[in-house]
């Protein structure tokens, strides 16, 4: 894919479909009526039976089953009573046919599943105080809704590895484990990297990797939203947090082109952890280790303050400058003016960006400023493009962006005698870099870089889980982006930086949220005609989210 | 604005406007009255509640069913228990869940002394703010001796916080009972004397009979529950009309005054103190021996050693705290008699933890909706009285 011109791309979906969960993909699309309980629904015929359930809005306990993973039924927590055979079955392994009848609240059904609890309960520890996990645990839900009966049990629980170490980011505590294989399961099938088995049989059954093979494929951190206990812990997230005071905003994944959908989970104006949301067409159920960590750059090593000339300023100082310093050069010479988008930066802000550059500066020179393409990617998640949003920048930018090979001939021939860069992205040869010290450098940074430090000017700007926003990935799908955390200091949205610059500069760029910039951008490009800006959604207190586990 | 006619030779009087409170010593709890008036005489008022506003219903849709106790303390401050009761009715009818039956004893014997407490208080202030102020005393010292009594129930003297979901924190603790039955002959000979000192005291008297009459049409149209009702001759009293806890064991009677003057509020308040030590007497010699809390994990807390030695008492716990208590979707309305009339919660649960909303029917909100048609064409001085007897506790009305 080149810089400068926008693939063809399939229609963009609403963000209203973006954001939701859809159902799962229909094989076979002949629809059967069959009834659960003696309610009537209807399904498609093959469907898994407690898929099916769970979309009705049927309770039902399960552990071992997950829609993304292959079905092994070996938790038999979902057993249900089926018309015709004398034995209960697990509904995950149950195909839906036509006229089944199925009894899922009868007391024989109630009683078989109470009884599994209580098997699964025999040897757990009393870990709760001290799990990760407690909060958001499967078994303490299922547990609490469906037994909730006191134990009959007198003998000692039995004694497994309580923190051995499984490799970089994981750390697994044995004896929690209920050995469900989800996580089994999803190494093999998923990542690819079958690197957990479980070893021994009945009693002395654990959780484990070969000798010398850690558990370190890039989508390790999966198993650990997957374990329905808290067997399998993330070495960065363990202890850090109880996960009820943890409060979710939905937003995306920047690590790549991909756009993960995810949600970042915030305490006190810290971000604790990317988790993912189930969307099919883009990830699935899943996020890649890398992109998980990505959150991390948030809190630490910001710009928080402008600088002008490396000193510390006001944005009152700050801005002043750039208009003296820009406004009679944009008025005498805009050509030899360059401006910078970000393909890190939302629609919304590339959108400001071009409009001040083209439509108020006049100016000719529009760059993409992008980290250039990677590998192949890696055929599950990670995209080759290491940029969240280069289809965006290009997009809202209105077509043709000059790449940076081509700032970096422009810089050598010395034709430019400013440079506005919007956006940490901006990776240039050493021979162009050396140019930089001749030209007029104004940066909208949120981490000093190289960059920042040749610059005169630099302006704090967001990190994407302080902003709201649109991003568009690698497949063409518009996403939304909702700020979780604010910005450090006096930091700011690209776009709202360049609307303050623009009315210094005697412009009147009018902008007052990042929605009616969404709002203009989409009243010019018929790409965008078909999308929408979405709810509001105020981050939820994992505490009172309903159910978790 | 009408002018008094005026005799042959004098001045036209012009009605003048004075704001009585929020600052103001009789104004408990900052109530706000703006008064016309004519001369000594009161011709218009509005009243203007909501100084006290805390939001005590949006509160609770932040907070657990369980953590709302303590915010029923804060409504009518002067009988916590009773709100207590009141609030752990209501999430248990959403619930469907009773609270064993020792529990429902213990409920009704505090929540019968908070109502003398408050009946005491109301009275104390009544007569202290008509100039009496050595009965006042009197009475303080007799719902001291009451207070003592719920600080050894409950740990603590004002904001009790006693009442749990499906029963109460813990029984009576050890000596209680015999201490509570040689207080309340004492509390009603305090009554007594404040009786004789005062109920046919002509300067009291003058002040309080044919004061701010209402009849009991009126009242129920202002929607008046409790003995503001009750002395306008209106027989209702939700203990009778709706029993609830053991209310329909105990022999007690409801009293009734058929005039709805102050006076006659203020003679039915004094009558429920001797019905309700009736009712204690009675609960304490009826005590039947049991748990004092349900044993359902869904609902109450495991014993502490359960919780460290079982995993599923500790996951109990843990779900009953970090979550809460989760009642199943609906709605429910629950009342109960306060001390001022019908106390009602009016709560929807969507199922998880908290409560999406929480609606508080205070009792003497409905005796405020009144307060400026029956201090209308009576005199200042009859202002205090008559608000006294609607006995408006801030903390409730305003919630």
């Amino acid at each position: 894919m080149s810089d400068s011109t926008l693939q063809p791309t399939p229609p963009a979906p609403t963000m209203g479909t973006a954001d939701t969960t859809q159902p799962p993909i229909v094989v076979n699309p002949e629809l059967v009526e069959l009834s659960v309980d003696g309610r009537k629904l209807q399904a498609p015929k093959g469907a898994n039976l407690l898929d099916v359930m769970l979309e009705a809005g049927i309770e039902i306990s399960y552990f071992c089953y997950h829609p993304g993973l292959a079905v092994v039924a070996v938790c038999r927590q979902c057993l249900v009573e089926l018309k015709g055979s004398p034995k209960l079955a697990p509904a995950c392994q149950t195909p839906v046919a036509a006229g089944m009848e199925v009894t899922s609240s009868s007391p024989r059904v109630l009683e078989a599943r109470r009884q599994m609890l209580e098997f699964t309960l025999v040897n757990h520890p009393i870990d709760c105080p001290i799990c990760d996990k407690a909060g958001e645990c499967a078994l303490q839900k299922q547990y609490f809704e469906w037994n909730h009966e006191t134990s009959r049990v007198d003998h000692a629980k039995g004694r497994k590895g309580k923190k051995v170490d499984l490799g970089p980011r994981i750390v697994l505590d044995q004896e929690r484990c209920i050995l469900c294989t989800r996580c089994v399961r999803f190494c093999a099938e998923v990542a690819k990297a079958p690197q957990l088995v479980i070893a021994n049989r009945g009693n002395r059954a654990i959780l484990t990797t070969a000798p010398g093979h850690p558990l370190d494929n890039p989508y390790s951190l999966n198993t650990v939203d997957i374990c329905p206990v808290g067997a399998l812990t993330d070495k960065d997230f363990r202890f850090q947090v109880r996960v009820w005071n943890l409060s979710a905003t939905q937003s995306v994944c920047n690590g790549c082109a991909t756009g993960c959908p995810c949600e970042v989970h915030h305490h006190r104006n810290r971000i604790y952890r990317l988790v993912p949301r189930r969307v099919r067409d883009v990830n699935q159920n899943w996020m890649c280790d890398y992109g998980r960590y990505t959150y991390k750059a948030q809190g630490k090593d910001r710009v928080t303050l402008p600088l002008v000339d490396g000193k510390e300023a006001s944005w009152d100082d700050a801005l002043g400058r750039l208009a003296s310093s820009l406004g009679g050069l944009a008025g005498s010479d805009p050509k030899s003016i360059g401006m910078v988008l970000g393909a890190d930066a939302t629609n919304e802000d590339n959108f400001v960006a071009a409009r001040l550059a083209r439509s108020f500066l006049k100016l000719e020179r529009l760059y993409l400023g992008a980290e250039p393409m990677g590998s192949e990617g890696d055929k599950i998640l990670r995209s080759s493009d290491p940029n969240p949003n280069r289809k965006g920048a290009v997009l809202s930018a209105g077509g043709a962006l000059k790449s940076s090979e081509e700032l970096a001939r422009d810089l050598e021939a010395g034709a430019l005698k400013a440079l506005w860069v919007v956006g940490d992205r901006l990776y240039l040869p050493e021979a162009a870099q050396a140019k930089l010290g001749g030209v007029l450098l104004v940066v909208q940074a949120t981490h000093p870089s190289a960059l920042t430090r040749k610059a005169q000017l630099v302006l704090p700007a967001c990190m994407w889980p302080e902003v709201d926003g649109t991003m568009i990935n690698a497949a063409g799908r518009v996403q939304r982006l909702r700020a979780a955390v604010r910005a450090p200091d006096a930091a700011l949205p690209h776009w709202e930086i360049l609307t303050r610059a623009a009315r210094r500069l005697g412009l009147t760029l009018e902008h007052s949220s990042p929605q009616a910039v969404f709002e203009a951008m989409r009243q010019e490009l018929p790409e965008l005609a078909q999308t929408e800006w979405g709810r509001d959604l105020p981050p939820v207190l994992l505490r009172f989210a309903g159910s978790r586990g | 604005m009408e002018i008094t006619p005026h005799a042959e030779g004098e001045l036209p009087i012009e009605p003048s406007v004075i704001n009585m409170g929020p600052s103001h010593p009789a104004m408990h709890g900052n109530i706000h009255i703006k008064l016309t008036l004519d001369g000594e005489r009161v011709r218009d008022a509005e009243v203007n509640i909501g100084y006290l506003h805390r939001g005590f219903e949006k509160e609770c849709e932040a907070h657990c069913w369980q953590q709302i106790f303590p915010y029923t303390d804060r409504l009518n401050y002067v009988s916590p228990m009773l709100n207590n009761v009141g609030w752990a009715l209501a999430v248990e009818k959403l619930l469907g869940v009773t609270a064993p039956e020792r529990a429902q004893y213990l409920r009704v014997i505090v929540g019968e002394i908070a109502r003398i407490c408050d009946h005491l208080t109301y009275l104390a202030a009544q007569v202290m703010e008509m100039g009496a102020f050595t009965p006042y005393f009197y009475l303080m010292k007799g719902r001291d001796w009451l207070w003592d009594m719920l600080e050894e129930i409950s740990g603590a003297r004002l904001t009790h916080s006693y009442v749990r979901i499906g029963g109460v924190a813990w029984d009576l603790p050890e000596g209680v009972k015999e201490k509570t039955l040689e207080i309340l002959p004492k509390v009603e000979g305090i009554l007594d004397e404040v009786d004789h000192l005062m109920t046919r005291n002509r300067i009291f008297l003058d002040r309080m009979e044919g004061i701010a009459v209402i009849s009991g049409e009126e009242a129920v149209g202002y929607s008046w529950t409790g003995p503001c009702l009750r002395a306008s001759g209106v027989d209702y009293d939700v203990r009778k009309a709706a029993p609830y806890l053991v209310y329909d064991r105990m022999d007690f009677e409801i009293p009734i005054c058929s005039t709805g003057d102050n006076l006659a509020r203020y003679l039915v308040r004094l009558e429920e103190v001797r019905q309700s030590r009736r009712i204690i007497e009675q609960a304490l010699a009826q005590l039947p021996a049991g748990p004092v809390l349900l044993d359902d994990r869904r609902v109450t807390l495991p014993p502490k050693a359960a919780t460290y030695n079982t995993i599923e008492d500790m996951i109990a716990h843990f779900k009953l705290v970090v979550d809460g208590i989760c009642p199943p979707k609906g709605e429910v309305y629950s009342y109960t008699e306060a001390g001022n009339g019908e106390l009602g919660f009016y709560i929807v649960s969507d199922g998880t933890g908290r409560p999406v909303k929480v609606r508080c029917r205070p009792p003497c909100f409905m005796g405020m909706a009144a307060l400026s048609r029956l201090i209308k064409g009576h005199l200042i001085a009859d202002i205090i009285p008559t608000f006294d007897t609607i006995n408006m506790i801030g903390g409730e009305c305003d919630r």
